[in-house]
């Protein structure tokens, strides 16, 4: 598969919200306004970025040439806590106002299976160094995509008669499921 | 004992000890793990050239590998393709016998595919699909029919029934294994099949 | 401190007072994911099982030792370990299983379910409690597993655990094993365990 084909499937073919279930925490609790909504899958998107980076160093200069893929899970979750927590340690310091953005969302994005998941599917595919930033970049679109289409659409929502026990995240998952069949309309499209 | 000392010392001893414990199990389960997939890879084998006893790979790269295939007098039966590429919703990745002279298709089986259940997913379904690949004459690029015949012996020697409904995956499945033949000539001509160590099933 | 509970209810809220899917909206990933048939539905939920049992005995077994700042990090660790073991042990042991569920067995350790009862409770109660806990945790989420894995096997396929059901009268809904059936069905779900919530609270009330 090659680069664009990979981008253009992680973003729309094989979503990460509406295909592989990921990232659905975030995806229902920070869906209610477009701003915050953008301002989380950016966040996300920086943070899949240096996944992809780090995980596959971590796994081809060490995990692999030292027979240690048993250590995998361990490793790439401690890697993306201390990202996670460099991170907003330097966002804090270089830049407060983007820290007022996106701050407070960072120490979500740990438990966040979006990420986790990012690594694990990279290693399991066994992309090379440019498909794994390919793949991150464009997986962390594909949820910001999701992420923010679910926002406009609750922005209406909030508007509309919702039965009452549907409120909230029964509704949300519904209009989710729609949006994952749309979404389905885009397989095939691909070489 | 101050702070950062004891909290060095917890996460060090318990570092230690999940990393003691998980290489006992990593190495408890590696040979296990291996296995299976070598059971895999033998089945599939099998499964498309059934006269097979042994077999061993001659050839591998990111898309393609060739496994050789003798039967019990130690005669070759054919090689066997395990092959993959993109499908309708993700990776198929499949294996198919073929004649030592690379003319005839023997048999063809899919070891995973992500497709619509129900539609796409038939390309895993003997009577749907697999059936009206054997004996298929791959010389030429295979060609898909459409709309689909019933009978096997409708089909002209180096043509693929479509299954009704899901054109693409059937499609996707053709140019699989179209692109595999094509490399399988260039890699032959180029001698670049050899042999490697035996594993018997 | 709120009183403690009695040993039963200790167990009993996880089934559904506390149940981690329904109530407490966690671990949906997972929940979605490999519903598609009734057996991933019930391995998945022995293997997550399996995790949060063991974690929380640990956990609580050392948790005066563990300094604050550290704690987190600590739980990860031995959170990601049993996670490992579940995952090799089912390649090893059950490898269509675990092919079918994928990457999801390592993404146990980041279900939210896990690390939130070690924070919530077992880094604050004896061993004993937290064994409870985590068993009713754990029950909670395999009947909430069950029971989505169930209609969406059932409307999706006409069968259960692969034994066909419905018989061939019956064309199955496909987008039951699709990912829009997923969301739809546990949305509805939401929706009704709400409302039985809340009609049984007006009638107490």
């Amino acid at each position: 598969m090659d680069i664009l084909t990979l981008f253009v499937a992680a973003i729309l073919v094989n979503n990460f919200v509406l295909y592989y279930f990921l990232g659905i925490c975030p995806f229902l609790g920070v869906s209610k306004k477009i701003d915050a909504a953008f301002s989380m899958g950016m966040a996300v998107t920086f943070v899949m970025t240096l996944t992809a980076v780090a995980s596959w160093m971590i796994n081809h200069w060490i995990l692999i040439p030292f027979g240690l893929d048993y250590l995998q899970i361990v490793s790439f979750i401690l890697v993306i806590a201390s990202l996670v927590q460099l991170v907003e340690m330097f966002i804090r310091k270089m830049s407060p106002p983007l820290y007022q953005a996106l701050g407070i969302y960072l120490p979500l994005i740990t438990t966040n299976c979006a990420i986790m998941g990012l690594a694990l599917l990279a290693a399991l595919k066994n992309y090379d160094f440019i498909k794994t930033v390919v793949f991150g970049v464009g997986s962390g679109l594909g949820f910001t995509l999701a992420i923010v289409l679910m926002a406009g659409i609750r922005e209406q929502l909030d508007r509309a008669d919702v039965p009452e026990p549907l409120k909230g995240a029964g509704i949300a998952l519904i209009v989710a499921g729609i949006m994952a069949l749309a979404f389905s309309g885009f397989s095939g499209m691909i070489k | 004992m101050n702070l950062s000392a004891r909290m060095i010392i917890v996460l060090t001893v318990v570092g230690l000890i999940s990393g003691s414990f998980l290489s006992v199990v990593g190495l408890l389960t590696k040979e296990r793990i291996a296995m299976n997939q070598q059971q895999e890879i033998q089945n599939a084998i099998s499964e498309v050239l059934p006269a097979t006893k042994t077999s061993h790979k001659v050839f591998e790269d990111e898309s393609l590998a060739i496994y050789e295939s003798r039967d019990e007098k130690d005669d070759p039966v054919g090689f066997a393709v395990y092959a993959s590429g993109t499908g309708f919703q993700d990776i198929i990745t499949l294996m198919y016998g073929i004649d030592p002279s690379f003319s005839k298709i023997k048999a063809l089986t899919i070891l995973e595919q992500k497709e619509t259940p129900g539609l796409g997913a038939k390309i895993t379904d003997k009577t749907a699909f697999l059936r009206y690949w054997e004996g298929r004459n791959c010389e030429q690029p295979l060609l898909l029919r459409k709309p689909a015949v019933e009978s096997p012996e409708d089909l002209a020697a180096s043509e693929v029934n479509a299954i009704t409904g899901a054109t693409i995956s059937s499609e996707k499945v053709l140019d699989i294994v179209n692109l595999s033949l094509e490399r399988l000539k260039e890699i032959k001509q180029k001698g670049q099949l050899s042999s490697e160590e035996k594993n018997a099933p | 401190m709120p009183p403690k509970k009695s040993i039963g209810a200790e167990y009993l809220k996880g089934l559904w007072d506390e149940n981690p899917v329904f109530r407490q909206l966690l671990g949906m990933c997972p929940t979605l994911a490999v519903t598609n048939a009734v057996i991933n539905g019930i391995a998945m939920g022995l293997a997550t099982a399996f995790v949060l049992i063991l974690s929380s005995l640990v956990v609580s077994s050392i948790k005066k030792l563990i300094p604050n700042q550290v704690r987190i990090a600590t739980y990860i660790v031995i959170i990601a370990s049993f996670v490992t073991i579940a995952d090799r042990f089912l390649a090893a042991f059950f490898p269509p299983i675990s092919k079918a569920l994928g990457p999801y067995v390592p993404l146990i350790v980041v279900n939210c379910i896990i690390l939130g009862r070690q924070e919530a409770f077992s880094s604050r109660n004896s061993i004993g409690r937290s064994l409870l806990d985590a068993l009713g945790m754990s029950t909670g989420f395999i009947l909430a597993l069950l029971v989505l894995s169930s209609i969406r096997e059932i409307l999706g396929s006409g069968t259960f655990l692969g034994y066909p059901l419905l018989g061939a009268w019956f064309k199955p809904w496909t987008i039951m094993i699709l990912p829009a059936g997923a969301f739809i069905t546990l949305g509805v779900l939401l929706g009704i365990a709400i409302l039985i919530e809340s009609k049984t609270k007006a009638r107490s009330a």
